[in-house]
């Protein structure tokens, strides 16, 4: 049970917010992460283009590999919320929520902030420690 | 709880054998010079031009061999009207891709997550799934570089047991084993009658295939 990061990406593939947590998974630049992050985005749209099953799928919710998976959450207004965690994490769709919670608190109603812009935003940096410091005990 | 489709693809990123079960839409045919091997699927294979443009494959075996159901043939260069009886299949299957785009972006996807997850874990870890509101896509990838795709219900569980078991049985005696089957010849795909019974069979068989 190990929560190693959290990303957020906004509707244009960009990376807004990239944070680690717990050590397990390979310590990467910046540039790699916006690389990653970008990727991410591009497979998001094509997996729900693939699906065989009849009506309309969503992106790919969960990436697992051997020993962590990817689980992403895309709000209404397009913005994913990614979190990396060991794979035996259940609560990873509850931290996300949470996540999500802070964001809108802390981000989108801070006049300073500019929409699809990195965040950098104390007060979300101290919400997202509780709800993550929550996830982790 | 279901099984929907098997890619394998080669070391060559091509696929080279295709089969579906209780797929919703089918695929639509390969484009001609879509860069498709033969032997893939007989199903999608590429129409050719001169006879029958657009008409809708049928398949009513359980072993996927197409059967075409009108002789109705389109002069070449003539716009292609949907004809009546099919207006159904072709509303159905209006967002479906051809097969060999399809069988790309399947490909791009697994091998961009491949590389991902590699990336990501510093070490040589695999990919081994994902999952969306839909389906579930796994990955096994074998040493000589062969690439088993299987889509199933997003609730079951991991099928790499499955596909190692395909690997280990049909692929060997039906693909390998063949000396009729040309492996890694970058033109032909591994599709062969029995090896599709045999693929069939075994799938047919497991519990999470369902009724």
């Amino acid at each position: 049970m190990a929560i190693f990061g959290l990303w957020i990406i906004n509707k244009a593939g960009g990376l807004v917010y990239q944070r680690n947590f717990a050590e397990g998974l390979a310590p990467l630049t910046s540039n790699e992460y916006l690389v990653l992050a970008g990727t991410l985005h591009g497979i998001h749209a094509i997996t729900s283009r693939i699906s065989p099953a009849a009506g309309s799928s969503s992106g790919a919710q969960v990436i697992e590999g051997e020993t962590f998976k990817m689980t992403i959450m895309l709000t209404a207004t397009g913005t994913k919320f990614v979190l990396l965690t060991s794979l035996a994490e259940t609560t990873a769709d509850v931290i996300l929520q949470k996540v999500y919670e802070a964001y809108s608190d802390a981000v989108m109603k801070n006049p300073f902030h500019t929409p699809e812009m990195p965040i950098r935003s104390e007060g979300f940096e101290t919400r997202v420690t509780t709800v993550i410091g929550i996830g982790q005990s | 709880m279901t099984i929907y489709s098997l890619y394998i693809y080669d070391r060559h990123c091509a696929c080279v054998y295709y089969h579906d079960w209780h797929r919703a839409k089918r695929p639509k045919p390969a484009n001609e010079g879509g860069g498709l091997y033969n032997a893939v699927n007989r199903g999608v294979a590429p129409q050719s031009s001169e006879s029958s443009v657009q008409t809708t494959p049928t398949f009513n075996s359980p072993r996927n061999t197409l059967s075409l159901n009108t002789g109705h043939v389109v002069a070449v260069g003539e716009p292609t009207t949907p004809l009546p009886q099919q207006t159904e299949h072709e509303v159905s299957k209006s967002n479906a891709l051809p097969f060999d785009e399809e069988a790309k972006l399947v490909y791009g996807v697994v091998i961009s997550l491949r590389n991902m997850v590699k990336k990501l874990s510093g070490r040589d870890e695999l990919f081994t799934s994902y999952r969306t509101s839909a389906y579930r896509l796994h990955l096994l990838e074998t040493v000589s570089g062969y690439k088993f795709v299987m889509l199933s219900d997003p609730n079951t569980d991991n099928l790499r047991f499955v596909m190692r078991q395909l690997y280990n049985g049909p692929f060997i005696d039906y693909a390998v084993r063949n000396p009729l089957v040309p492996m890694d010849s970058r033109e032909q795909g591994i599709d062969n009658d029995y090896f599709r019974a045999a693929t069939d069979r075994f799938i047919r068989g497991l519990s999470v295939f369902g009724p």
